[in-house]
């Protein structure tokens, strides 16, 4: 196992630019996931990564070595894609043997060792002789595992690998990938458009967004800190509410508020805080006043909607307390945890608070 | 490192030239070498096996333009590929939609209509041959059993032709139909059953309905119909050698004539060239009569 | 398949209206028998003739008060035919021409359908409509040229001249193209991962998964290069490299029309090795031509 290393990776297609300037280090033994909306580059730089698209400029490193330039079998990684990509025409052990007589050269007896071990990993030894279409698809996805981990590849790669399942598969999946993980200690680069993966699967977690990596950190670190807006409402369901305020001399104003709020701090003139569900509370009184636009029970817990002057904020509140649509209310923020961006680049303000 | 991208799309652009090379070796020697060589041989005098060769210019046209004999067969063939090309597609679509049912023995019809493809033109043509034999052919006795006139079929020159025609459409309506059968069972059955409720009758459902969602399938066919039609060449070679007094004589059999018969390389190159356009023309007017109408279900 | 599956119980117990109509239908279905079963055996009649008249005498087939059978079959019409012509020649010329003919096909268009659907190369589009042209270039206004090419090779009157013109298909490469392009990406990634280059992919990856088009494609080329014969009849003269058909022909020459029933059974000898697959292989042929149509 190994660390990978992009050094300022971009991508151009002709003259437009889809992946700008990618740095990132994933670490040995790390689960790093990609994470971002569609179309914003990460599944086009894991696949520069696999080797399956040049790399317009800069410099990819695997374990040390410069692989930039190498075809995708020279560069010690096995990729599970999204839509599993089994061979139709060949059983389940020959799409795991397939890559394994072509690269490497194993006996048969070693082959057959290292996929009747995969396959007692994955719990898929009784299926090693069906072809991918008597399979289900989670059955598809253990196979596709499979053929990645019998390589015994420095990194695995995975594009989307779950989206193709349903709920209750993926969260399945999910937690035998988090299994697979550490008992195996692998190295993995994990491209997903799913924050809920990305924050329950990384150990790390870089967020893209048009081509550029917006930050890279610890799931929670990215939760509690996000370096931007775009970041801030990408991470968390309900997205983070987003105030955008007026301050001076430290003090932060807004319609709604009942008094100015201090954060002690030196502050540009046009901002906007930054507070998740779960960081306010509903009062009778409270430090901003707001009209109940809408009320969602979700068994545990309701989710409220409140406008606060022309913001719409959604509000974390105990099933017993919600309050109802229409009713005027008073918001209580926690101020130790509240985000503080620049209105003008959307970056967060740091240090804070 | 755009160096490195132009490299890998070099090796890209490479392989593919040599994975169409050995393609393009063929069609350039066989497809568009003699196109172009026939072009030349039609503006000389070349006589098969002769070395020596004179520029004529467009002398050979100019022959070809004052020659009766071409003008008949360019008729025949116009005949030939306007009757039996409508006439047999005709046909294999009323096969098509009789077969589109729950009809039972579905299997065994298909195979009796299409079964004909399958059988060389060289015997096709001899078996109509005997079928069409004025004196004992059966075709004769079936007509003097339905009390109709005998007719002398091949050797009479207002029926040779006709007779030909009629063979191909029993040779040819079975793939047509084929392909046919094929296009109808992508019609939605619910449009037919749209029209059901709102009482149209089979004839309209027929006209309004089916040709018009099986148009794209239906030029095609008509394109390959008329491709086929140029395989008259074997009927005429074994049926009748072009006659009698020329009456099935067609463009190709001519070509064929002047060329081996004759020797005459550069006269049978003129006709050649004649028979590319003439084929051409009738592609490029099928395409902008009926391509315009075609009604396009997106494409699949 | 659809269209001959049986109604459905739910059907046969449905309200006496429906039941009507049902019977209606099935009516309307076994009316058009009336038409279709006279309809078939008139497109069957020449084959009939054929084995009939393959199996009579001469005189019996000049004799028009002699009967729709023969009297006593004439087996002996077979002997006979194959005494004055080489068929047993004629038939290993038919199956070395036909099948040099299909593998050189197969090489050639799945290497270029190959180019066409998964390579980006300058003139790809040019390219294409070149091999699409060939489709509709007819080879009866090119025969003279290609047999002046040949005798200038010195190849007629050989087998190879029976085959080279038809080695490159426009027809084959487009159909194929067609089917490749139906290949998910994902799986030529996966092999390229599995450390396969181009070649390797298109063996190991994208041929198993054509296999029904160039099936389709094999029983096509057969069909029309067994039955071919302007071209070799151009380009032999040779007992030796005969091809059926032409043997056919010949004997259709020697006999002047005169002795239909050894003519008969030359031809019963002629139709039949294809005949007999058809009726093998049925769904497999009519599948072929069926969908050369639908893309």
């Amino acid at each position: 196992m190994a660390t990978v290393q992009l050094n300022n990776v971009s991508k151009s297609y002709g003259k437009s630019r889809t992946v700008h300037d990618i740095s990132l280090t994933i670490e040995d033994k790390e689960f790093m996931v990609m994470v971002g909306p569609s179309g914003c580059g990460k599944s086009t730089t894991l696949r520069m990564i696999a080797g399956l698209e040049d790399i317009t400029s800069g410099q990819l490193v695997i374990d040390g070595r410069d692989v930039t330039d190498a075809p995708p079998q020279k560069r010690d990684i096995a990729m599970v894609f999204q839509s599993y990509a089994l061979y139709p025409h060949m059983t389940a052990y020959r799409n795991m043997a397939f890559g394994l007589m072509k690269t490497t050269r194993l006996t048969k007896a070693e082959i057959d060792a290292r996929i009747g071990k995969a396959a007692e990993i994955l719990h898929i030894t009784d299926l090693l002789d069906r072809r991918p279409k008597e399979l289900s698809g989670g059955e598809r996805q253990r196979v596709a595992i499979g053929r990645a981990l019998v390589r015994q590849p420095k990194v695995f790669l995975f594009d989307e690998p779950l989206s193709n399942l349903d709920a209750k598969l993926r969260n399945r999946m999910r937690a035998e990938l988090k299994r697979l993980h550490t008992e195996l200690g692998l190295t993995v680069i994990y491209v997903t458009h799913d924050q809920i993966e990305a924050m329950t699967l990384g150990t790390r977690v870089a967020m893209m967004s048009k081509g550029r990596l917006q930050q890279v950190g610890a799931p929670m670190d990215i939760y509690m800190k996000p370096a931007n807006t775009f970041v801030a409402t990408f991470i968390g369901s309900p997205e983070m509410g987003l105030i955008p305020c007026r301050s001076s001399a430290g003090k932060i104003g807004h319609n709604a508020f009942v008094q100015e709020l201090t954060l002690g701090q030196d502050l540009p003139e046009s901002i906007i805080i930054g507070v998740r569900p779960e960081e306010m509370t509903i009062r009778r009184e409270g430090m901003a006043r707001g009209r109940v636009e809408r009320t969602e029970l979700i068994g545990a817990e309701a989710l409220v909607e409140v406008a606060l002057g022309e913001q719409l904020v959604t509000i974390r509140s105990p099933v017993s307390d919600a309050p109802n649509i229409g009713d005027e209310v008073g918001v209580d923020f926690d101020l130790s945890r509240m985000r503080v961006f620049d209105a003008a680049s959307g970056h967060a303000i740091f240090p804070r608070l | 490192m755009s160096q490195n991208l132009g490299r890998i799309q070099r090796k890209e652009m490479l392989l593919a030239y040599a994975l169409l090379l050995p393609s393009l070796v063929f069609l350039a020697a066989f497809t568009y070498w003699p196109i172009v060589r026939s072009i030349w041989f039609s503006l000389n005098d070349v006589l098969l096996g002769d070395p020596d060769i004179f520029w004529l210019g467009a002398e050979n046209y100019l022959r070809l333009l004052n020659d009766r004999l071409f003008w008949k067969v360019l008729g025949n063939t116009a005949f030939y590929t306007f009757t039996s090309v409508p006439l047999s597609i005709a046909a294999a679509l009323l096969l098509a939609v009789a077969l589109d049912s729950k009809l039972r023995g579905m299997a065994f019809y298909r195979s009796a209509f299409f079964y004909p493809v399958m059988i060389p033109s060289v015997a096709a043509g001899m078996v109509w041959v005997f079928l069409y034999a004025p004196g004992y052919g059966p075709i004769n006795e079936a007509l003097t059993g339905l009390g109709l006139p005998r007719l002398d079929w091949l050797y009479d020159s207002k029926w040779a032709l006709p007779a030909i025609v009629i063979m191909s459409i029993w040779k040819y309506s079975g793939y047509f139909m084929l392909i046919l059968l094929a296009a109808l069972k992508l019609v939605p059955s619910d449009l037919y059953e749209a029209a059901r409720l709102d009482g149209v009758s089979a004839f309209d459902r027929l006209v309004h309905i089916t040709i018009p969602m099986i148009s794209p399938t239906l030029y095609f066919v008509i394109i390959i119909g008329t491709l086929h039609s140029y395989q008259i060449f074997d009927y005429v070679y074994v049926m009748t050698q072009g006659g009698p007094a020329d009456s099935t004589n067609v463009l190709t059999f001519y070509i064929y004539q002047n060329g081996f018969q004759y020797q005459d390389i550069g006269y049978a190159s003129a006709l050649a060239n004649a028979l590319l356009i003439f084929v051409l023309g009738l592609i490029g007017l099928v395409s902008l009569t009926l391509g315009r109408r075609v009604h396009y279900l997106g494409e699949r | 398949m659809a269209l001959d599956t049986p109604l459905s119980p739910e059907m046969t117990a449905a309200p006496p209206v429906a039941r009507r109509s049902n019977w209606r239908r099935a009516l309307k279905g076994q009316w058009l028998h009336v038409i279709m079963l006279p309809l078939s055996l008139l497109w069957l009649c020449p084959l009939i003739w054929i084995a009939v008249t393959s199996l009579k005498t001469s005189a019996e087939v000049f004799d028009p008060a002699a009967g729709f059978f023969p009297a006593t079959p004439k087996f002996s019409n077979y002997p006979s035919t194959l005494s004055v012509a080489p068929f047993g020649k004629y038939l290993v010329n038919s199956i070395i021409v036909t099948s040099s003919i299909l593998a050189g096909q197969l090489v050639t268009i799945t290497l270029a359908a190959y180019a066409f659907a998964r390579l980006n190369f300058p003139g790809k589009n040019l390219l294409f409509t070149l091999f699409l042209l060939q489709v509709m270039f007819p080879i009866y206004a090119i025969f003279l040229t290609n047999f002046v090419t040949l005798r200038e090779m010195g190849l007629v009157n050989t087998i190879p001249a029976m085959i080279v013109p038809f080695v490159a298909s426009g027809y084959g490469t487009f159909m194929l193209r067609q089917s490749f392009r139906q290949v998910p990406s994902e799986l030529s990634d996966a092999a390229r991962l599995d450390g396969c280059n181009h070649l390797e992919i298109l063996w190991h990856v994208y041929l198993p998964l054509v296999k029904p088009t160039l099936l389709a494609f094999a029983i096509i080329s057969v069909v029309t290069h067994w039955n071919d014969y302007m071209w070799p009849l151009l380009v032999t003269n040779s007992e030796a490299i005969r091809t059926l058909p032409i043997g056919l022909g010949l004997l259709a020459k020697a006999d002047s029309g005169a002795d239909w029933p050894r003519l008969m059974a030359g031809t019963t000898i002629v139709v039949s090795p294809l005949l007999i697959l058809f009726v093998i292989f049925q769904r497999r042929f009519i599948d072929s031509f069926m969908h050369t149509g639908v893309k």
